[in-house]
């Protein structure tokens, strides 16, 4: 029989590390168990990996200035 | 010059190659640095000609994209960031913690069991509320930040950017973000998405373990 040892604390302590699959493979695994058998801990995880995903798609919407590559070449060629 | 050295450089072409194939992306991480398109330029054109300037020092084989970020977020610390304004202090953002988003959402009636996440606050967010939250941090905080979610980095690459210790980067990026949440939650109280604190009440509610 395995146990569930990692609480909701120390769950959500990683949950950065976590979702930056930053964790060592055991840590990931004990997450992951936790998460088998908590649904407001499963909740939170989904929450906060919902959130870097809009973040990232917002934050990198930037449309880039016509003629930016050819005033570039100009700069990098000036004496 | 020794074979080696010889070897390990690339040609003007090359290097002039690699720093125009970053442009694009150089500029987006630029601009949500300065958060000003001109700085944004003019930062991306310095930081490329200080890279022209210095492009013995890169070697051929190793990021490009690491060894010309690290000079645009050098040049940023040296020039612009003098022109900008003040942040919010920090220790208005510090007691910001874990699932800060999700706790005030959770509160504020705003996520219930059949709610898909994806439909949670920063969905109702325009671009440049998102990018107003994330300029309000201190700038160690914002510039960590900023890697992160401009580019898809590893914690290493960060440090290697930044020329700091992995654990800083880590520690510096899970505070920063925790802070942007506390920040989120501010404009989108600003814009009226979610409610004002005199409508809230405090704890996220029992179930623990």
């Amino acid at each position: 029989m395995t146990l569930d040892r990692y609480t909701c604390l120390e769950t959500v302590r990683r949950l950065d590390d976590y979702l930056d699959r930053e964790l060592s493979a055991r840590e990931t695994v004990e997450v992951e168990r936790h998460l088998d058998v908590c649904n407001q801990c499963l909740s939170r995880f989904r929450f906060e990996s919902a959130v870097l995903d809009q973040l990232r798609g917002k934050l990198r919407r930037i449309p880039v200035p016509e003629g930016l590559e050819a005033r570039l070449r100009d700069a990098l060629r000036s004496p | 010059m020794t074979q080696t050295e010889v070897h390990e450089r690339v040609t003007d072409q090359e290097f002039e190659s690699l720093l125009i194939g970053m442009l694009d992306a150089a500029y987006r991480l630029a601009l949500r640095l300065t958060g000003d398109p001109q700085d944004a330029e003019d930062l991306v054109q310095e930081a490329a000609l200080r890279a022209s300037r210095f492009r013995s020092s890169f070697q051929a084989g190793t990021s490009f994209k690491s060894w010309f970020y690290r000079i645009v977020v050098n040049q940023f610390y040296t020039t612009t960031r003098r022109k900008r304004g003040t942040t919010t202090p920090l220790d208005e953002l510090t007691d910001a913690h874990e699932v800060f988003l999700y706790a005030r959402s959770l509160e504020a009636g705003l996520l219930r069991p059949d709610t898909d996440p994806a439909a949670g606050v920063v969905s109702r967010m325009a671009e440049d509320d998102v990018a107003r939250a994330l300029a309000a941090l201190p700038d160690e905080f914002r510039t960590v930040c900023t890697l992160y979610f401009m580019e898809d980095l590893s914690y290493q690459e960060i440090a290697t950017i930044l020329d700091v210790p992995i654990g800083t980067v880590r520690s510096r990026l899970h505070r920063g973000r925790h802070m942007l949440q506390k920040q989120l939650w501010r404009v989108a109280q600003e814009l009226g998405i979610v409610p004002t604190p005199s409508t809230t009440a405090p704890g996220e509610g029992g179930g623990d373990t």
